[in-house]
Order: structure tokens, then C-alpha cells, then sequence
């Protein structure tokens, strides 16, 4: 069995150990589902070590790594030819890096699951589930398996929020899963015409292999995505609209400017641990879809598109970041301040340059682990005092100070501080984009410097929020009761914490841990969509 | 021999330089307890001494230039390495030598604080990164210690986070900062893009890049790369603006009065001597970049700032503001003269301010702390720093007294003092320089003057409102028991106040020309009018004793001529031209009243119409329920019950009679006869 395979369907199969338990092995669930996502670690790394940097993959099948291909569905359909659907993993620079970043978001938000207490074994088989579709996502490379496991991510995060979410969990759950579903049924379609748009030139049949996708040679001449053929639907390219239709998909998840606010409900409402799946893979599950699928698959429409996705980018930067310093609730704060970091990843994929779309990966991870640093640190506060509102806090640095030592590292390495990711990442995002009147002319500069403003609005909402919670005389809204309770960081989440803090602070100071892994893939694609 | 070897690694050393505090910071940090200080020590000495023995070497020698390769991206390479030329040594040296005495000045100062630890980590924090930044070779590297070290000022400046003032200065800081360093990351935006690497040497060296692009029709040309004119000047105001708001310059200065907050200890060594200068440090380093436009704005903006920066002086109260404000003024005298291209000049005075800048503060602090403990000793809630509530210490903290003289007259530019020396000489520039322009430009070096005599009067002020006239809060027998501050910071006060005397500097007290300092920089262009070399600084020191004198007069005999403490001019000098009302106003509320705005907007009309979405398919289904239940299942309904009516009404002929049956055949007989006659 392939180690993408194993990386996929240990969960699963943790989560059915898990269901015919008995309930008095309640307790042992969370070290179940811990060790799965230790496991996990460990393969990830050692797939990260063995990973060979200078083939970039992308468009050539040949290219990519630790690849299995078994055919799954064999279906003749009489005239329209056989169907041909394959169970086709592999990974290459671009999907790499993101396994390693979910087996350690997995691994902090079981952690984080210890303050769980209702129904476990519902919980954790829902929360392996998850975890099985996430790692799915990143690895598929057929069309048909990657929706499959993309709509999978729906359903156990419907019931995660909907039943262990908060107040409103209700109104929560059922927006998040609308809004999302809103954008992948369409998506469905597209699908389909490129099913019968592109042939297999191994066997002549229809294909949903991503890979052959990308190359036009494959494509029917006259089939409706073929570029030659320009065929149009309502008047609009079809081509341009496909992608359209695939980029709100995936720009929902990301999410994009006005597409965003089941973001900020589904944050506040959900617990801690899923908070911290949502915001840290969730939502790099669209960026990731964006460059995997919509820019390679239609390279032509994402050029056309630039100009409006890397708007779209410095609108999500800036009016996140404005929503944030609004924010009274801690939580609220750190949702809205996704949106503008997310905002760097759409700019940065929008110049399609190689500094631009290195920027955006790195953003990726790096807010991958700063924001489940962060909503991991909003939850223990939330967790010992069933608060988070800002002003019924002041002067915790006296109360809990290595609590407010890693605030301090996720608020000033959030903020692009040097010596962090988040810098890098941003600092990246910005160059491609201000090159990219140079390079390919796909961005005007001032987006790129109306961006930076973006840097400068992070510093201030987080240093206020500093400044009103956790410096000045110590004062607490619950008083006494509250004092006591507001114990400071207990070993089990400095276990979750100084990992994070630690891959921050190393990817801040050696990017080429990353980059070098991803040089040859970002070059590939960038290669594909300009030419 | 490997000693040697080692030794001539000059590249190592500077590192080893840059490293060394930052050890002492994780170790201080990680090791929790109080024996931060003599690690803190030992660290940053055996830093100088390196620094020292670098700067030997370096000093008027070949600059050193060692790199690795850091990280790639996609094809382009980033190097990280250590550029050493006479402006960095000297800025090493600098830096690593007054952090020495700071820490020596601190082991007193801060003996009884709590949280001594993190004290020493954040100081050796700062350390690192401004040790950092004047030995990075490249503009990546520069900005991520330039930011490193707003951070360490921002924690610094918060040391007291208890204290709210201090939290909000901290933030405040910070912010401001902030916005230096988005002009800083434009400028490296901008460079990137038309030359493809960020590296001093190949974009600013002799032959570099920058001097071999070129203007032509507009466009500014490097290789195949071109962009609009424009872009030039935008670059060099950026990277100016970055040095802006780290040298405190107008409009982005408000930050330094309040940094205030944090410890005296720290004020002079960050808030005075070297952070404020990294600014200065910044331009000069790059200095190719700045077109003709841009020095022009830099020149205004800095005789702006000096000018601005003397007249609230005048009026403060807060001793440690008084001497913030100072800082701000000679800054923009350093900002100024490389405006106009006196590049040595700037350095130079950069290099003597930095000490009886320092000088000043811990003499300021010394009178601080014995006060303080005087206060706390006689439960007497005066506040400390306030000068109307001083006077007379002059008997009882001579060293104090004598060094804070000292480093005066050398803010001044009085005769023997090392800032005689360097004040002077931009000032003599200036005029050399004025006299070869037209228009405004001529008054610029006559509002440097004014500025400079200002500094006169308000800095004596200060020293004959605490040293010499009687106290207004503290009576004179209770005075007994104020003494200058324990031996080690005395002596500290001592060694810098060596460093403000001429003989440092140059030979002949009276020719900046021989100072092997400003030797070390021969860059100007700048025509020589022999005259002003000795006309200036008689004009100046004229001047400023005369207001020496008119000082004394007030403050000492009292002959207070009531110096319209109404006036509108009071007002604005002592709120500090109202800037952070201003600021307040334009800026602060009106952001957060933006983001209020926006955050309405997003909750009432985007998730709005989310919403209405939602209930407009909600209204959608009931209307289709309806219909489904009225309409479509109505017409089932009715069919079903129209087919019962027709079959009830069908019933009624079989009824089982047979008179029934044949009237029914009768009439049916009937009519078919009847039709068919008509018809």
C-alpha cells in the first residue's frame, strides 16, 4: 500500500476502531485520534525528507511523486465511450507541503479537543473523518476522487459545528454548509464538460485525470473547454466561465471579499478545535484548489482574470483587516483577520510570478499555523472563563505571563514581524505583485502598494488588542472567580503551542525549507499559466 | 595560528559581534533568574571589544563584504551576509560602546525592579538587532533587523506595562514605526523590481547598479527593465520615509516624547543615541538612491523638524521630554546636512551627539533616581521628572551637575566641545551650500541658526532650573540627604563625559577639517567658502552665550520677565504644536470610525444580503408549497372529485326500476326523432 494511502485512510480507519469501542474507553479516544495525527507527523516528514526537489510535476504526470494509480470505476457506457475513473494519488512542491502543515494542525486541534466533554465517540469519528478528507484533498489527483473527498470536508464539519458548537451553532452550521455547497455544485458541472471535453490519449476513453486536464492536446477539438474550439455559453467564453465557476468555488473557502461571512459565524459558533481546522486547512484548501486546479486547469482564463482576482486580493486585505479593528470579541477579531491574510495568498496567486505564488504558499502555511496558533490561545481563555470579549479583560500579562509570551509570538509573527513566516510570506506576496507590471503585465503597481497598507492595519488591531487585554492594571470582568480560574499555560498546550511557534519562527528564518521544496513546481506553473 | 586566523575573519567577528547579545538574550530569557546582569555585562563588553578590534582593522581600510546564499526563489537568489565599511564600524563601535556603559549605568539604576530579567533580555534584544542592522548587507537583512529593532523599542518601551501610559506609548511607537517601515518595504519593492536583488554592494557600490541605470525619455532604465521617471523619486522618498519615523522627523516624530515612558537607562541609549540614529544610518548607507527631489524634500523636512522641535522644547516641563525633544531637533540637523549633501558632516555629528546626547539622559537619570528614592524615602508624591520641582542640586550631585554642563555645551556647539566641532560644520555647510542656490534656500541656514540658539536657551534652562535655584518642592535642609548617584553610574557619567570634549575627535579645537573622523567620509561636494569657517560659529556662539545669559537672568535671579505663559505661542510650543491632537483627530478616530463603518456595512448589507437570499428562498418554497398544495394537488383533488361527481351523478340511472329505464330509453327515442326532423 502507498504511503499517500496510508496518510489518507489511517483516520478512517482509526475512527471504525473507534465506533465499535465500547463507551467506557471513552478516555482513550483522544490518545486514538492524538497517535493517528502523530502518526501522520512522522510519515509527512519522512515524505517531506524523501521528497525530490528538483522535478517540478504540475502538468507532467510523470513528474509527480509517491504516486498510486489503480483504476476504481470501469463502466461501459455504450456510445459515449467507457467510463474511466481512477483511484490516482500523487504529489508534487505544490500539495507536498500542505500534508506536513495538516498533520500538524490535526495534532494541535486534537489537543485542543481535551476540553471536548459531550458524546466523544461521535466527536472523534467525525474529527478522523475530517482529517481522512482533508489529507484526500491534497493528495488526488483525478477529478472525480477530489470532489469526492472535497465534499467529503463538508459533512463531519456540518455536525462538528452543529452539535459542539456554541450558542448559535445551529445557524452556524447550516450557513457554513450552504454557502460552501452554493459553490461546489456548480462546480459539478464543470466537471462534467471536462470529462467530455478531454480524451485519455492512453486509451481513448474520457478522463478525469486532473493531470491530462491541463495539457490541450488532450482536449476534443470541438468539445466545449477546448481553447481552439471557442465555444461560448450565454455569450461568455466558456472557458472563462468554467473557471469562474471554479474559482467561486474554491474563493468561498478561502474566502474571498463579499463572499466571506459565514466565516466570522462559523468561528465564533464552532469549538475550539474546529476553529482551528477551519481557519488552519479549510481555507488553504482554496488557495490550494485555486492553483491546482483553477490556474493550471485554465491557465488562459486565470490570466484574463488577474487584474480582477488581485482586487479582489487588496479588498479582502484591507476591509478584513478594517472589520478586524471593529471586533469586540477576541474570536471575531482573529476570523476577520483571516480574511485579510487570506487576502495576501489571492494577490500573490493573481501576479503569477514565481515570487508572487512562492509568497502565497508560504502565506498558506504560515497562516495555517498562526491562525490555529491563535484560536488555539483564544480557546484556552475561552475555555477557563466562557469569555472572550475584549474589554472584560485588562492587564493579563501579570496574571498569566507565559500565556501572554505565546500571544505575543502568534500577534507579532501575525502582524509580519521579520524573523517570522508571516513576513516572508507577505513580503513575497507583495514583490510578485509589484513586479508583475514588469514581468508579465498582469498587475499595476499600486495594488501592491495599496496592499502594504494591509501590514500596517495588522499592527493595529493586534498591538490594541495587546494593549487593552493583556497590558495595564489588571482587571477582569468575573472578578475573584474569574482570577482563579484564569490559570496560566498547562503542559498539555505548550505541547500544542511551541510546535507552531517553533515552525513559524524556523520558516521565518529559513524559508529555503519551504521554497527550496516547492522552486521547481512554482517555476512549472508559472511556466504553464504565462507561457 | 588558528587564532589568527580567526582574527583576520573579519566577517566571523562581525557576526560573532551580532550574536553575542542575542545569546545573552535567549539564555537570560530561558534561564529565569536574577543573574541576568553580569552575563548581560560580559556579553556586550567582550561585543565591543570585538566591534573594536573590527574597526581597527576596517577603519579607512578596504571595506569587507562576506556572503552565503540564504534562500532561493524560484530562480533568483538571496544572499544574507556582512558589508563593513567605515560607516558600519563606526556605527558598531558606537553602538556596542555606549551599550557597554548603559549596562553598567542599568546594574544601578534598575537594582530594584522585579523584573530585572526581562530588562536584560530585551536590552541585549536591541543590541543584537541594531548590531544587525549596520552590518547586514543587504536590504532584506536591513529591514528585518530594522523592524527587530522597533520591536525591542517597543518592548523597552512597555517595560512598565502596568503603567497604561507606558502600554499606549509602546503601541504607539510601534504604529508609527510602522508606517516608516511600509515606505522601507515600497522602496524594496520598487528595487527589486527594476534591478532583481537587493544587495548593497551590486545595487549601491561604485560601479553598482543603481549608478549605471540610467534616465532617458522619461523612463527610468536599468537592463531590460524600465519604468516611469517617477518611480526613482518614489523609491528614495520611501526609503526616506522609513528613516523618518525611526530619526523622529516631522510628520512622524509625535512617537518619541512618548517613549518616554519607558526607563531612563533606556531612553538614552535607544531613544537618543543609536536607535533614533538608524534612521541617519539608513539614508547614509544607501545614499544613491535619493535623487535631487528627494534630498530637496529631505532638507525641509529636516530644518522643518529641528526648527519645530527647539520651540516646544522651550516650554516643556518633564525633564526627560525636554531632552526628547532635543533629540528630535539634532536629528533633523543630521537629516538636513544629507539633504544637502554634507554626508561627513551628518555622520560626524551623528557620532558626538550620540554621546552627549546619552550623556544627557543619564545625567538626567541620575537626578531621577536619587529624587525618586527621595520621594519614596519621604512619602513625598512630587512628581520626579517635573523641573519646575527641582533646583539646587548643583552642590549635591556635582558629577551630575558638571557632566549634564558638559554635554550642554556641547549640544550648544560652545568652543572645545566635540559638538563644536561637528554642529558647526553643518551649519558652515549649510551656508556654503544655501549660497549656491536660489530663492527660499536662503533662509534656510539662518532658520538652522535660530534653531541652534533655541537650543541654547532651552537646554540652559533646564540645567538652571535643577542645578541652581532654589527648589520649589524639596526644602534645602531636606536636600542633605541628596546625593549623586552610587560610584558605577557616576563613573559612567565621567567616561562620556571625556567623549564630549573636542580632544576625541579631533586635534584642533577649532577645524573640523582635521578630525580623522571626518576624514573618514570625504564625500562632499559641496563648494568651499572659506569665510563661513570662521564667521559661522562666531555668529553662533555670539549668539548663544548672549541667551545663556537672558536664561540666567530668569530662571537664576529670577527676573522672570513672565514669559506670557498665556500667550497662543506658550500653547502651541508647550502642547507640542498640537500634532497629536491632530493626529488623534485625523487619524486615530477616524479609522476607527472607518472600521466601524465597514464592519456595519459588512453585518447589515453583505451578510445582509446573505440573509435576504436565504429568506427570499424561504418565501420562494412556501410559495411553491402553497401552490404544490392549492394549485398542482388542487387540480388533483378537483379531478378526483369532478370524476365522483360524474359517476354519483352516473349512478342515478342505475337505480334498478324498470319505469325508470324505459322513460330514459323513451326520451331517448324521442329526442333522437325530434333532432333528426329538424335537422
Amino acid at each position: 500500500m502507498n504511503l499517500l494511502s496510508i496518510l489518507i485512510f489511517l483516520p478512517i480507519a482509526a475512527a471504525l476502531l473507534i465506533l465499535v469501542l465500547p463507551s467506557s474507553f471513552n478516555h482513550r479516544f483522544k490518545q486514538i485520534s492524538l497517535s493517528v495525527s502523530l502518526i501522520q507527523f512522522l510519515l509527512s516528514l519522512f515524505i517531506y525528507t524523501n521528497f525530490n526537489q528538483s522535478i517540478g510535476g504540475i502538468s507532467k504526470e510523470n513528474e509527480f511523486q509517491f504516486v498510486e494509480k489503480l483504476s476504481w470505476i470501469r463502466l461501459d457506457l455504450g456510445s459515449i465511450g467507457k467510463l474511466e475513473i481512477d483511484y490516482f494519488l500523487g504529489i508534487d512542491g505544490l500539495s507536498m507541503p500542505f500534508l506536513m502543515l495538516s498533520a500538524l494542525v490535526m495534532f494541535v486541534a486534537t489537543l485542543a479537543s481535551w476540553e471536548i466533554k459531550t458524546n466523544l465517540k461521535a466527536y472523534f469519528s467525525l474529527f478522523l473523518l475530517l482529517n481522512t478528507a482533508v489529507m484526500g484533498v491534497f493528495c488526488a489527483l483525478d477529478f472525480f476522487l477530489f470532489y469526492i473527498f472535497y465534499e467529503l470536508m463538508l459533512l463531519p464539519l456540518y455536525f462538528l459545528i452543529g452539535m459542539w458548537g456554541g450558542v448559535r451553532r445551529e445557524y452556524a452550521a447550516i450557513k457554513f454548509f450552504l454557502y460552501t455547497l452554493f459553490g461546489s455544485v456548480f462546480m459539478l458541472l464543470v466537471i462534467i464538460g471536462l470529462y467530455f471535453s478531454v480524451l485519455n490519449p492512453a486509451t481513448g476513453n474520457h478522463t478525469f485525470n486532473m493531470i491530462l486536464m491541463m495539457s490541450p492536446e488532450n482536449y476534443i477539438s470541438d468539445s466545449v473547454f477546448s481553447a481552439t474550439a471557442g465555444q461560448s455559453i450565454l455569450g461568455i467564453s466558456a472557458r472563462l466561465l468554467a473557471f469562474l465557476v471554479l474559482f467561486i468555488a474554491f474563493a468561498i473557502k478561502v474566502p474571498i471579499v463579499p463572499l466571506h461571512t459565514w466565516l466570522p459565524d462559523a468561528h465564533v459558533e464552532a469549538p475550539t478545535p474546529v476553529s482551528i481546522i477551519l481557519a488552519g486547512l479549510l481555507l488553504k484548501v482554496g488557495g490550494y484548489g485555486i492553483l491546482r486546479v483553477c490556474f493550471s486547469i485554465f491557465p488562459d482564463s486565470a490570466s484574463q482574470s488577474a487584474w480582477w482576482i488581485g482586487l479582489i486580493g487588496l479588498i479582502s486585505i484591507l476591509y478584513g483587516a478594517l472589520n478586524a479593528l471593529a471586533q469586540a470579541d477576541l474570536k471575531r477579531l482573529i476570523a476577520y483577520s483571516s480574511i485579510s491574510h487570506m487576502g495576501f495568498v489571492m494577490l500573490g496567486i493573481a501576479s503569477s510570478t514565481t515570487e508572487g505564488i512562492s509568497g502565497a504558499m508560504l502565506q498558506m502555511i504560515s497562516h495555517g499555523a498562526l491562525s490555529a496558533m491563535l484560536f488555539f490561545l483564544v480557546g484556552m481563555i475561552y475555555s477557563r472563563v466562557h469569555d472572550r470579549e475584549i474589554s472584560n479583560f485588562r492587564g493579563l500579562a501579570e496574571l498569566m505571563p507565559q500565556f501572554t509570551f505565546f500571544v505575543m509570538i502568534a500577534f507579532f509573527a501575525s502582524l509580519g514581524l521579520p524573523g517570522f513566516s508571516a513576513f516572508m510570506a507577505e513580503a513575497f506576496a507583495l514583490i510578485g505583485a509589484f513586479t508583475s507590471e514588469d514581468v508579465n503585465g498582469l498587475l499595476p503597481r499600486w495594488m501592491a502598494i495599496g496592499a502594504s497598507v494591509g501590514i500596517l492595519l495588522s499592527a493595529a488591531y493586534f498591538l490594541w488588542t495587546l494593549q487593552r487585554m493583556f497590558f495595564g492594571q489588571l482587571y477582569l470582568n468575573g472578578g475573584e472567580s474569574w482570577k482563579a480560574r484564569l490559570v496560566d499555560v498547562t503542559i498539555r498546550e505548550k505541547f500544542a503551542l511551541v510546535p507552531l511557534a517553533i515552525l513559524t519562527f524556523l520558516l521565518g528564518i529559513f524559508p529555503s525549507l519551504l521554497f527550496n521544496k516547492m522552486n521547481a513546481s512554482v517555476l512549472a506553473l508559472v511556466q504553464l499559466i504565462t507561457g | 595560528m588558528e587564532v589568527l586566523s580567526f582574527t583576520e575573519n573579519t566577517g566571523l567577528i562581525a557576526l560573532l559581534v551580532a550574536i553575542l547579545p542575542f545569546f545573552s538574550f535567549v539564555f537570560i530569557l530561558s534561564s529565569n533568574k536574577q543573574k541576568g546582569a553580569n552575563f548581560a555585562l560580559s556579553t556586550s563588553a567582550l561585543s565591543f571589544l570585538l566591534s573594536l578590534h573590527l574597526f581597527l582593522q576596517i577603519w579607512n581600510a578596504e571595506p569587507e563584504h562576506v556572503q552565503l546564499s540564504w534562500f532561493q526563489v524560484a530562480k533568483v537568489q538571496f544572499f544574507a551576509g556582512v558589508l563593513l565599511n567605515n560607516l558600519s564600524v563606526l556605527m558598531m563601535v558606537l553602538v556596542s560602546g555606549i551599550s557597554v556603559l548603559v549596562h553598567i549605568y542599568s546594574r544601578e539604576y534598575m537594582k530594584n525592579d522585579p523584573n530585572l530579567n526581562r530588562y536584560w533580555a530585551y536590552l541585549n534584544l536591541f543590541c543584537f538587532s541594531m548590531i544587525g542592522l549596520v552590518i547586514s548587507d543587504s536590504l532584506l537583512l536591513i529591514y528585518l533587523f530594522w523592524e527587530l529593532v522597533g520591536f525591542s523599542s517597543y518592548l523597552l518601551i512597555g517595560f512598565w506595562f502596568n503603567k497604561n501610559a507606558a502600554s499606549q506609548a509602546a503601541k504607539k511607537a510601534f504604529i508609527m514605526n510602522r508606517i516608516g517601515d511600509l515606505g522601507f518595504l515600497i522602496g524594496i519593492l520598487i528595487i527589486y523590481a527594476q534591478f532583481q536583488t537587493l544587495d548593497l554592494v551590486s545595487l549601491f557600490g561604485d560601479k553598482g547598479l543603481l549608478s549605471s541605470s540610467f534616465i532617458e525619455n522619461g523612463l527610468w532604465i536599468s537592463g531590460s527593465r524600465n519604468m516611469p521617471e517617477i518611480w526613482l523619486s518614489i523609491a528614495g522618498f520611501s526609503f526616506f520615509l522609513g528613516a523618518m519615523a525611526k530619526s523622529a522627523q516631522f510628520p512622524l516624530h509625535a512617537w518619541l516624547p512618548d517613549a518616554m515612558e519607558g526607563p531612563t537607562s533606556i531612553s538614552s541609549l535607544l531613544h537618543a543615541a543609536t536607535m533614533v540614529a538608524a534612521g541617519v544610518f539608513l539614508i547614509a548607507r544607501i545614499y544613491s538612491v535619493f535623487d535631487p527631489l528627494v534630498l530637496d524634500i529631505m532638507v525641509w523636512i529636516g530644518a522643518f523638524t529641528a526648527f519645530m522641535a527647539a520651540t516646544i522644547a522651550l516650554t516643556q516641563n518633564d525633564i526627560k521630554r525636554i531632552l526628547a525633544y532635543s533629540t528630535i531637533s539634532q536629528l533633523g540637523f543630521m537629516v538636513m546636512a544629507l539633504g544637502i549633501g554634507a554626508y561627513s558632516e551628518s555622520i560626524f555629528h551623528l557620532t558626538t551627539h550620540a554621546f552627549f546626547k546619552c550623556l544627557l539622559f543619564l545625567a538626567a537619570g541620575s537626578v531621577i533616581h536619587q529624587l525618586h528614592h527621595y520621594s519614596i524615602k519621604n512619602s513625598h508624591g512630587f512628581d520626579y521628572q517635573d523641573i519646575r520641582f527641582m533646583g539646587g542640586l548643583r552642590k549635591r550631585m556635582p558629577f551630575a551637575f558638571l557632566g549634564m554642563c558638559l554635554a550642554s555645551a556641547a549640544l550648544v556647539g560652545l568652543p572645545l566641545t566635540s559638538g563644536f566641532l561637528s554642529k558647526d560644520s553643518i551649519l558652515i555647510r549649510t551656508f556654503e551650500w544655501a549660497a549656491s542656490r536660489e530663492g527660499v534656500f536662503v533662509i534656510l541656514p539662518w532658520i538652522m541658526v535660530l534653531t541652534s540658539w533655541l537650543t541654547a536657551f532651552y537646554i540652559f534652562r533646564l540645567i538652571f532650573r535643577v542645578f541652581f535655584s532654589e527648589s520649589r518642592e524639596i526644602k534645602l535642609d531636606k536636600l542633605a540627604h541628596i546625593n549623586d548617584s552610587p560610584s558605577s553610574m557616576t563613573y559612567v557619567l565621567i567616561i562620556l563625559s571625556f567623549f564630549c570634549t573636542f580632544i576625541v575627535f579631533a586635534l584642533n579645537p577649532v577645524s573640523f577639517e582635521s578630525s580623522w573622523l571626518w576624514k573618514g567620509f570625504q564625500l562632499s561636494v559641496i563648494k568651499e567658502t572659506r569665510f563661513f569657517h570662521w564667521l559661522v560659529p562666531l555668529i553662533i556662539n555670539l549668539g548663544s552665550i548672549l541667551l545663556i545669559m537672558f536664561a540666567y537672568r530668569i530662571y537664576v535671579l529670577d527676573k522672570s520677565s513672565k514669559l506670557t505663559v498665556g500667550s497662543w505661542l506658550y500653547q502651541i510650543s508647550i502642547r507640542g504644536w498640537f500634532f497629536n491632537e491632530i493626529y488623534d483627530f485625523m487619524f486615530v478616530k477616524s479609522v476607527e470610525k472607518l472600521a466601524q463603518i465597514i464592519y456595519q456595512f459588512d453585518r447589515v448589507v453583505i451578510d445582509g444580503l446573505v440573509i435576504a437570499l436565504a429568506t427570499i428562498t424561504q418565501l420562494l418554497s412556501s410559495i411553491s408549497h402553497w401552490f404544490d398544495r392549492k394549485v398542482v394537488d388542487g387540480l388533483v383533488n378537483a379531478t378526483g372529485v369532478f370524476s365522483g361527481y360524474i359517476g354519483r351523478f352516473f349512478r342515478t340511472f342505475q337505480s334498478g326500476r324498470l319505469q325508470h329505464y324505459l322513460i330514459t330509453m323513451l326520451l331517448f327515442v324521442l329526442s333522437f326523432f325530434i333532432l333528426s326532423y329538424l335537422i
